[in-house]
């Protein structure tokens, strides 16, 4: 029978269980996040009738600076 | 049926990962007592080596990203750098305190300074944190998003800097084990083989959580902007 390492097995245990938190808070907040996040909005914008497609307000506008700055 | 294409990765993945873990700890070999000062602890080896390589791809988003970003100005570029940011830094953290877990088991000390590898992966997890927490710290503008974009491109140069890393200062992180050279590299076939499936398992996971990290970004624009028309309305 192999023998039983008593120290390796606990570094490999606080390793391991680590890991499975981070990846178990990383997964759990994200998809939390995302479907909170939906929720809010669908709300937000079926109350106002925004159009989804000029979301990043940001790009498009920096978008439209640079055509205006090439024109020019 | 396609907004659900980010949870089946993340389940599958995660199904993935966790039969890694199973196969790494039942039916991978033990190593030789000889080489290893802690040869239980090695068994870490199956998630730490997975999660570089995810750790990988992120910064490789990260990078496309912010790419995309500076010199097209893409909302998509711009989502890609958030995603790649946030996956960067979930994998960075477990590869290094996995890392420094076995450091502690095999060498007697977590950390080394002289090491090449260990500094540059550090550097880049570091770059992941200050990217992440740089970006809720901060109101979401051109000026914020060039910034952040140029740290993503710059900060690049470490994932080759630290892919070499082993190859030429060998000091104390090992040297590659597989696709190491002609020789095939030093591994088992039933460890590559459990090895390649945690890689595997990892890449669809992290591609899950960076579609669902894009889809957050997306929203969050959508909700700024739907306020921005609330409070004009007012």
């Amino acid at each position: 029978m192999e023998e039983i390492e008593m120290e390796g097995t606990n570094y490999l245990t606080v390793a391991y269980l680590g890991m499975i938190t981070a990846i178990a808070l990383w997964t759990w907040t994200v998809v939390v996040r995302s479907r909170s996040i939906e929720a809010r909005l669908e709300a937000v914008e079926l109350s106002i009738g925004i159009n989804a497609s000029l979301a990043d307000e940001i790009a498009v506008q920096s978008n439209v600076n640079s055509q205006d700055d090439a024109t020019v | 049926m396609r907004r659900r294409v980010p949870e089946l990765c993340l389940g599958i993945g995660f199904v993935g990962i966790m039969s890694t873990l199973f196969l790494g700890l039942n039916w991978a070999p033990s190593v030789s007592i000889n080489a290893f000062e802690s040869p239980a602890a090695q068994r870490i080896f199956y998630w730490h080596v997975p999660s570089a390589w995810a750790a990988f791809i992120a910064f490789g988003v990260l990078f496309t990203g912010s790419a995309l970003w500076f010199f097209k100005r893409s909302p998509l570029g711009w989502r890609l750098h958030v995603a790649g940011a946030e996956a960067g830094l979930a994998c960075g953290l477990m590869t290094v305190w996995s890392g420094c877990v076995w450091g502690a088991a095999e060498w007697g000390t977590p950390w080394d300074w002289t090491d090449v590898r260990l500094n540059t992966f550090g550097l880049l997890t570091l770059l992941a944190l200050f990217l992440v927490l740089g970006r809720q710290s901060q109101p979401d503008g051109v000026e914020t998003r060039d910034t952040f974009s140029t740290f993503g491109l710059y900060g690049f140069v470490l994932v080759p800097l630290t892919y070499v890393a082993t190859r030429i200062w060998q000091i104390r992180h090992p040297g590659p084990v597989i696709a190491a050279g002609d020789d095939g590299g030093s591994l088992q076939s039933s460890m590559t083989l459990v090895l390649l499936i945690g890689a595997l398992s990892f890449t669809i996971f992290i591609i899950g959580h960076m579609m669902i990290s894009m889809r957050i970004t997306h929203l969050e624009q959508r909700l700024e902007q739907a306020q921005k028309s609330l409070d004009g309305g007012n």
